[in-house]
């Protein structure tokens, strides 16, 4: 029986491959027989995702993403050694909550280029011809807070909703040369990032929140793994510039 | 930990009028202490001091002095 998301003979390289979402995804890639490349800026915890993964030819490519600048060069240098590209997962991100009136240029700064620059900077690198094969896929982690609106949320809701915006022209420029480019929107899921977002809520004040906006509970990483999974296997070649929210219900009410 | 500096820090997030905020003064009766204000002392704190705390401890703070001890008694990052 065929499966629409085997991924036996691609290369996929995902950043924020050391906790949560990244490293969630970079198990399922490898479980669907990919060949991972596994970002982070921690080296251990890059040791760890990989020992949870199956198959062989995984590589550990440790960087720190907030060194924008350096990002093509890095890139156009790892895929020398390890081969062109069939997909991109941009999973490495920061949390941001904190009231508006906090929120000076240094922090929003900082969020942004974490969250965004970087994403870019990938993306922009990705879409060179030696970098990628001709039919490939980046998937951008957004959020839902990346399409409505959640208090103290705004420097974070604006790197996500930039990286959404992002993907819909890039998704244009991009269809003509077989590269698509999708974003996963997903709402609250218990990751690390999260609970350390979260400390800074009562736990019963973030189960409320979280029954009062997401009638499915709260996600597990895997939830969204899966819909990444997705957007970069064959089963979904005639979808690009596409957010997909992986939420719980959250968008839909 | 110098206490007045503390204080000065509490009117800036409260938007208070600096010397509105005392060491003993109770965080229920301080307009805008809600839960905003909370999320937005969590920041502070972490810029200011370089310590994390976790929303529990501070909701369980009855004065500002207590915050302050909470501050205080945190490990640095």
């Amino acid at each position: 029986m065929t499966n629409p998301l085997q991924m036996e003979s691609k290369t996929v390289l995902v950043t924020g491959a050391s906790s949560g979402i990244g490293q969630s995804a970079a198990i399922l890639l490898s479980q669907l027989g990919a060949r991972v490349i596994l970002t982070a800026r921690n080296q251990e915890r890059l040791r760890e995702t990989l020992g949870a993964m199956e198959g062989e030819g995984h590589r550990l490519a440790p960087f720190d993403l907030g060194r924008v600048e350096e990002i093509p060069l890095w890139l156009r240098q790892l895929v020398q050694e390890t081969g062109p590209l069939d997909g991109l997962v941009c999973s490495a991100g920061i949390s941001s909550l904190r009231p508006l009136r906090m929120v000076d240029t240094a922090h929003a700064e900082e969020v942004m280029r974490i969250n965004y620059h970087a994403a870019v900077a990938l993306a922009s690198t990705f879409c060179r011809k030696e970098v990628r094969r001709p039919e490939s896929s980046v998937v951008l982690v957004a959020s839902v807070a990346g399409l409505l609106g959640v208090a103290a949320r705004s420097a974070y809701s604006g790197s996500k909703g930039a990286l959404i915006a992002f993907a819909r022209s890039a998704a244009v420029e991009l269809a003509p040369a077989g590269v698509r480019i999708n974003c996963v929107a997903p709402g609250y899921v218990k990751t690390e990032m999260h609970d350390s977002a979260m400390r800074e809520l009562s736990p019963e004040k973030m189960e409320a929140l979280v029954r009062a906006t997401q009638p499915l509970g709260l996600g597990k990483p895997l939830d969204v793994a899966h819909a990444i999974a997705f957007l970069l296997s064959g089963a979904s070649r005639w979808i690009t510039g596409s957010v997909l929210a992986v939420d719980g219900g959250y968008t839909a009410q | 930990m110098n206490k007045d500096a503390f204080y000065l820090k509490m009117d800036e997030l409260l938007e208070a009028a600096a010397g509105t905020v005392q060491g003993s003064s109770a965080l229920a009766n301080l307009e805008d202490w809600n839960s905003l204000a909370v999320i937005g002392f969590i920041a502070m704190v972490d810029t200011e001091y370089g310590v994390s705390l976790p929303a529990k401890a501070i909701l369980s703070c009855r004065t500002v002095d207590d915050l302050a001890a909470l501050v205080a008694e945190a490990p640095r990052a």
